[in-house]
């Protein structure tokens, strides 16, 4: 006893200290000296670059003067640009990596601060008194104020305890590596257990973990009663829930700086290692499950490994520090890593892929010589990702230990009891086995996507590899909540995981989770690409309170990623009947299993689903994961929230529920395709058509509401007999909305056309004439020709035909000089007809074959565009903006993969408009990859130096590389910085949703604008709303609109493009744009927000070209001209008489 | 508020409606029911000396401010009270124009949403104008006498418009057709009767005239036959035979290679300054 007393507790080695000092202060040092150095060569461009920052945040011109352009190089200036083409790729990710690693830093100052804060602990923890020896059972010493962080299942064990101060004290971790990253420092501490607490037969039924936390309760009672600590509350190390750790927090202004982490520990030799290998049994099942002399007794590799984690801390901070300690590039690499699985929510709970994993992954490829000490931390980063993606560790595991001794586990043994192997240079102990196989394979997809995306050399590489983060819900096209947890219990019931419960010491959490992923797994088969989890987040909680259950754990939540091609299938095929594997795929799929017999003659098991649609068919991975998990692992469907489909209802017609459209448009493109090939056989044209294109969103699979074929019910309208046409009656409720489909008839060469543009619009005019003629001849087409179209009404679906001459907009834009010199100059109308003729046509095309590539594009675009016109501001942008926006989400979805379902799509949509930087950046589209990344370079230099003369969104197509035709006409800047606003507000809100596990809620409220910003609402009568079926809130009853239920054959024309609220807002436009700004929502929408423009409220002297709509008055003496607000608001009544039912004035808003 | 008092003031006392020097200020509303009305500003139609005008000075009435829902019908009928009118135009922007114009086609020049509008009203006799200037008011456009759509039954009827008669669109086009064909032939009789003809030194003009087409005197052929000279000559040059090319070449790349760093800088600057280098 006193020589225990007397024996000197070993306490933190001042030597690493000093010396990690000693070396931190050396870098600033070298790295002040080049600063110098630049600053001595560089004076004069660097105070004018520092005089003068980015304008308001817009990039300018490099405006080098030619001497600093073309003055010698230094050797300082040549070895830096050797530098950085060697350890970097390019200048711009040099200095990116450089802040980025600045960011999450560590400053010197704060170590000074932690480090004066970890010399009081390990003072105060010296001080803790002892507590006699008392058996585990008897725990009435500990005081009041403290509970035992761990759940003593069963309660009965064997054993003493008693309590000694530590024998050593010592930093563990990242932190002295100086791997340890802002936001989240932490710092471990290992505290040592002394060996006369410990007692043979400890490593058995849980004995060492009891001492563990009754050690570390006994340290929380002394150590929250010091004033020193702000907070003293308990967690799990790595979220295992048989290791409790202790959380210290500094008082007073530091207390955020740092939480310190106490990890109870034995001593380095107290167990024998034999007895902790994965092979062995240490949770006896006569004490687990009072099961008395059982045959067999099953390994408990993750109990074993466990307690070796804790036997190995200062082992393995010995080996990263002999690794890591002298080598920058390395330390920078493992802080890039670890930003890089932080973003993809690797690294965080148990089983995550952490900081110490990557770290010693770091140090195992340094041991491999695949990484050399001299590397940057750009380099480190790219050969681990490249090992990453090119190792599974799932079948070919890896090991430090190059150990041939027999008494050690092979690594095929420690493959039968972990789904990872990454063994450490014990040979022992396997540092990835908390780790799932889907978690393993989520690593290395996203290091393969990111190997993609580095050996693209994509000028946004860095932002998209280490800035971007990937939250599940945006990552995955379908996500499952699993609540409450505590079903799972039933499910290890199911499955009869009793090892794996004995193993995970009852946490039925950890013991599913692998079983229920691979069920899935093999269910999903070749729909899926990726099944990811969540790790619940690690807990903390106060000392006086129990800890956590299982169950508190909250919601189990699946990823799946699916392959495109997978998802239109709607069987599952098995094997032949008379094969031994039928029994096998009958068990796992129960019921829903049955003999078939197929064309080739073949009879097999085969299971079918009910799905019709793509819709449907995007949602069999819901049937089958209900079906897998009730059969199996006894999780009814109440248990589960399949979020695959919600946010399809908005694109979904009210009649048509069982679809999103998709075959309804496939529908009007067939219709178009035979109006084509009917085109193209004309026989009574003077020209023959040499080319047919579409022209309309929905021949590019991107109208929000698709159209239906249409058969009027003549009674309902008024006709114009002479003319085949139908009209609108006053008296009834207005016609269905129908929208004739633009299409571009290309006619042969001829050198018969006029070169005056006039006469030209007179020869297009007969052949619009002629063509309707000739259809109706040749095909009993009902038609009506005008001077710009000829409206074609074929199977019910109306196209507008347009003949186009190839040479007109060239007519257009020719001006002669009075010398007779022919220039070129675009002028509204020739550009209107290039874009309308050429332009539109081919976009048309290009993203009917993305469609053709990636089903989702549809949904997505289309989803994108309604929640954009929901906002009211559907008037601000083209159609083909918003097409293209939605278009690069699958062209350049880096850092994801293209969306399968319009759910994934629609968030990533979101997250573009309101991240992206319009102001600085064209978003580039690459339509069938025509642009090289060269040419994307120059498009980038040239958009700055155009910035000024460009729109505020810039769209850059192969087809249209310069002046973004798409945008030319809106959206304003106010109109974008509102989307931008909406799109902000709106994403956290539905992800948020979306990730509640006990449902969504009210999916819709993303979609409804607000209105609260407006100063006028006019509210509309739906009577004259044609498209109000449509609108965000369906209405529950609606109006006859004059169609018959039946499409069939029409012999008149119906009504077309008969939109009320549209020609209202076009009156209200033409007459008050001056003064304000309309906004409505055209798919049945029953609000109309207008926003008066301040500036129109200020005295203004008289002009007679802007008198509109105002009123001279006398102001102070002199005449001055102001709206005349009160005439202008029963101008809104007037105009729409009939449509409107009130004008609302929210006239405190302003003030004339 | 202040135009509600303005208004209140303006109904006591009619005479102070206040109005632009040299208009006359006349209310106008749609209907009776309404409550605020519009005003239009009136004076006589004058042109300054040495420019022509397609409209009768003493006998035509300008009108500013001319509300969307007032019509060529509407307007004539509430002056018809100031003398007989012969014509009323309304016209979106005031008549800068010396010539009068073209009537346009229904079919190739629809008719424009209507905003507010500028007329012009021609009276028989100056009389008319004078009357008008005095006019009180409000007029009104709609009455139950003389019904103006607006609205629903506005939008049917221009919808109704709308619906043109191919057969009526043919006859236009061949008779500007028939127009056009008149006019090249008579530029291609004219060109061919100058063939030939000496001018006034002497001199004989040849003119090539055939199917096969000659080099267009564009601006964009100009530039495209320099370009080409461009890139005949360069490619006769020797790259990188001298030692100060190769000198040279080296130092273009490093400028390159300079002002791609200065561009990178800026634009780090920029994202630090937007704290785009935190990733929490």
């Amino acid at each position: 006893m006193p020589s225990a007393g007397e024996r000197p507790a070993v306490k933190m080695g001042p030597a690493p200290a000093g010396e990690q000092h000693r070396r931190a202060t050396e870098d600033p040092e070298v790295m002040e000296l080049a600063f110098e150095g630049m600053d001595k060569e560089k004076a004069p461009s660097r105070k004018r670059a520092r005089t003068e920052p980015p304008a308001e945040g817009l990039l300018q011109p490099v405006n080098l003067s030619r001497e600093e352009l073309y003055k010698e190089p230094t050797n300082e200036e040549l070895n830096r640009l050797r530098e950085t083409e060697i350890l970097f790729h390019s200048t711009l990710l040099r200095l990116q990596v450089e802040e980025l690693l600045k960011e999450v830093r560590l400053s010197e100052k704060k170590k000074e601060r932690i480090d004066n804060f970890l010399k009081e602990v390990t003072k105060r923890i010296q001080k803790v008194p002892p507590v006699p020896e008392a058996e585990l059972t008897d725990q009435s010493w500990l005081p009041a104020g403290v509970r035992v962080p761990l759940h003593q299942v069963p309660y009965a064990v064997k054993g003493s305890f008693r309590f000694r101060p530590p024998s050593q004290i010592t930093v563990v971790g990242s932190y002295l590596l100086d791997t340890c990253m802002r936001p989240d420092i932490n710092v471990d501490v290992a505290v040592t257990m002394p060996r006369e607490i410990l007692q043979d037969k400890d490593g058995l039924n849980q004995r060492y973990f009891r001492k563990r936390a009754l050690y570390l309760a006994h340290l929380a009672y002394h150590l929250a009663q010091d004033p020193l600590f702000s907070s003293v509350r308990f967690s799990y190390m790595s979220g295992c829930h048989l290791k409790p750790s202790l959380l210290l927090r500094p008082h007073g202004k530091d207390e955020r700086l740092v939480t310190v982490r106490l990890l109870p520990c034995p001593p380095l030799d107290f167990f024998r290692p034999c007895r902790l290998l994965p092979t062995k049994n240490n949770v006896r099942s006569a004490w687990y499950r009072g099961q008395s002399c059982p045959d067999y007794e099953p390994p408990t590799p993750h109990y074993n490994t466990w307690i070796l984690q804790d036997v190995a801390l200062e082992t393995h901070m010995h080996l990263l520090a002999s690794v890591l300690g002298s080598a920058q590039g390395l330390k920078d690499g493992v802080a890039l890593l670890k930003v890089w699985l932080r973003q993809r929510e690797l690294d965080k709970g148990l089983g995550g892929f952490n900081g110490f994993i990557i770290s010693m992954l770091v140090a195992f490829l340094v041991s491999k010589r695949k990484i050399h000490t001299t590397m940057s931390g750009y380099q480190v980063l790219r050969s681990v990702l490249q090992f990453l993606a090119t190792t599974d560790l799932t079948i070919n595991g890896i090991s430090f230990s190059l150990s041939s001794d027999p008494s050690l586990p092979t690594l095929a043994e420690f493959h039968q009891l972990f789904a990872v192997v990454f063994v450490d240079p014990s040979g022992r102990l396997n540092l990835c086995a908390d780790v799932t196989a889907s978690t393993y394979n989520q690593v290395q997809y996203e290091a393969e996507l990111s190997m993609a995306l580095l050996d693209s050399k994509a000028d946004d590489g860095f932002q998209l590899l280490l800035m971007t983060p990937k939250p599940m819900i945006q990552a995955f096209d379908h996500v499952v909540h699993l609540h409450p947890l505590s079903r799972l219990q039933a499910s290890c019931h199911q499955l009869k995981l009793w090892p794996e419960l004995q193993d995970n010491g009852g946490d039925y959490v950890s013991a599913a989770l692998g079983p229920l992923t691979n069920i899935l797994v093999q269910g999903l088969g070749c729909r899926l690409h990726l099944l990811a989890h969540s790790r619940p987040p690690v807990p903390e909680w106060s000392i006086n309170q129990d800890p956590p259950k299982h169950k508190d754990a909250g919601t189990l939540t699946l990823g799946f990623l699916f392959r495109p091609e997978g998802l239109t299938s709607v069987i599952d095929l098995g094997p032949e009947a008379d094969k031994p594997e039928a029994a096998d795929f009958r068990q796992f799929w129960g019921t829903r299993s049955e003999l078939r017999r197929f064309q080739d003659g073949a009879i097999r098991e085969a299971v079918v689903w009910e799905a019709e649609s793509l819709f449907e068919k995007r949602l069999i991975p819901h049937q089958v994961v209900t079906h897998l998990l009730a059969l199996h692992a006894d999780i009814p469907d109440t248990c589960i929230q399949y979020v695959g489909g919600f946010l399809d209802a908005l694109i979904q017609n009210p009649k048509e529920i069982s679809s999103t459209g998709e075959e309804a448009l496939a529908l009007a493109v067939r219709c178009y395709d035979d109006l084509s090939r009917l085109l193209w056989g004309l026989e009574g044209l003077p020209l023959t058509v040499s080319a047919v294109q579409g022209a309309h969103p929905v021949l590019r699979y991107t109208e929000v509401f698709p159209p239906a074929p249409v058969r009027p019910a003549y009674s309902f309208y008024n006709r114009l007999q002479e003319l085949a046409s139908l009209l609108p009656r006053p008296d009834k409720p207005c016609p269905a909305y129908v929208e004739p489909m633009t299409v571009v008839c290309h006619l042969e060469g001829s050198g018969q056309w006029p070169q005056d543009a006039e006469a030209v619009q007179r020869v297009r005019a007969a052949f619009q004439l002629r063509l309707a003629e000739v259809l109706t001849q040749e095909h009993r087409l009902q038609c009506c020709a005008t001077a710009t179209h000829t409206d074609v009404l074929k199977d019910g679906f109306v196209f507008r035909i347009r003949v186009a001459y190839q040479r007109e907009p060239q007519i257009l834009k020719e001006v002669r000089s009075p010398e007779g010199m022919v220039s070129l100059r675009d002028t509204p109308a020739s550009l209107r007809l290039e874009r309308d003729t050429k332009l539109l046509p081919l976009l048309t095309s290009a993203l009917h074959g993305l469609q053709q590539q990636y089903p989702a594009y549809s949904g997505v675009a289309r989803l994108a565009k309604r929640w954009v016109r929901a906002q009211l501001l559907g008037e601000g942008f083209t159609d083909e903006s918003l097409d293209l926006l939605a278009a690069s989400l699958f062209l350049h979805p880096e850092p994801f993969t293209p969306p399968s379902v319009p759910q994934v799509g629609f968030l990533r949509f979101l997250y573009l408009v309101s991240t992206f930087d319009w102001k600085n950046n064209p978003l580039i589209v690459n339509l069938n990859g025509e642009l090289t990344a060269e040419e994307q370079v120059g498009i980038r230099s040239s958009f700055l130096a155009a910035r000024t003369q460009l729109p505020v969104m810039v769209i850059i197509t192969p087809q249209d590389r310069r002046s973004s035709v798409w945008t030319q006409d809106g959206p304003s800047a106010q109109i974008l910085q509102q989307l931008v606003s909406l799109a902000a507000e709106a994403l956290p809100i539905l992800e948020k949703q979306l990730m509640d596990p006990r449902g969504p809620g009210d999916i819709r409220t993303v979609f409804r604008p607000p209105f609260d910003m407006y100063d006028v609402l006019i509210h509309l009568t739906p009577r004259h709303i044609p498209r109000h079926r449509q609108a965000v809130d369906p209405p529950v009853a609606s109006f006859c609109r004059g169609l018959l239920a039946e499409p069939g054959p029409s012999s008149l024309m119906p009504v077309l493009g008969y939109d009320p609220p549209q020609l209202y807002l076009a009156q209200l436009r033409e007459a008050f744009e001056d003064l304000a700004l309309f906004f409505y929502d055209q798919h049945g929408g029953e609000v109309i927000g207008v926003l008066w423009k301040p500036s129109s409220f200020q005295p203004q002297p008289f002009k007679a070209s802007s008198i509109k709509g105002r009123m001279v008055v006398s102001q102070g003496g002199e005449l001055v001209m102001l709206p005349n607000i009160e005439a202008i608001l029963e101008d809104f009544a007037v105009l729409g008489e009939g449509l409107v039912q009130a004008v609302e004035a929210r006239s405190e808003r302003w003030t004339v | 508020m202040v135009s509600r008092r303005k208004k209140r003031k303006a109904g006591g006392h009619e005479e102070s409606i206040p109005s632009p020097p040299g208009y006359s200020a006349v209310p106008v509303k749609f209907s009776a029911k309404q409550q605020a009305p519009h005003y239009l500003y009136m004076r006589q139609h004058r042109v300054r000396q040495g420019t022509q005008s397609t409209w009768p000075p003493d006998r035509t009435l300008f009108i500013l401010n001319v509300p969307p829902y007032c019509t060529q019908e509407s307007l004539s009928r509430c002056l018809s009270c100031c003398g007989t009118i012969k014509t009323v135009e309304l016209q979106e922007k005031p008549d800068l124009a010396e010539s009068p114009t073209e009537p346009k086609s229904q079919f190739f020049h629809p008719k424009p949403v209507p905003g507010f509008q500028v007329a012009y009203v021609v009276f028989q006799k100056p009389s008319g104008v004078s009357a008008a200037l005095n006019l009180k008011g409000p007029l009104l456009v709609s009455t139950e006498s003389h019904l103006v759509k607006s609205g629903i039954h506005k939008w049917i009827s221009d919808y109704e418009d709308s619906v043109l008669d191919p057969e009526a669109l043919r006859m236009e086009v061949d008779a500007f057709m028939e127009a056009y064909d008149k006019k090249i032939a008579e530029e291609e009789a004219k060109a061919k009767e100058e063939e030939g003809v000496p001018d006034e030194e002497g001199w004989v003009k040849v003119t090539r005239r055939g199917r096969r087409p000659v080099l267009p005197r564009t601006e964009a052929a100009s530039l495209r036959v320099l370009e080409k000279e461009k890139r005949k000559r360069a490619r006769k040059e020797l790259l990188n035979f001298y030692a100060w090319q190769h000198r040279e070449t080296k130092m273009e790349h490093l400028a390159q290679l300079r002002k791609k760093f200065e561009e990178d800088k800026q634009r780090i600057e920029l994202m630090r300054a937007q704290r785009k280098f935190r990733p929490y």
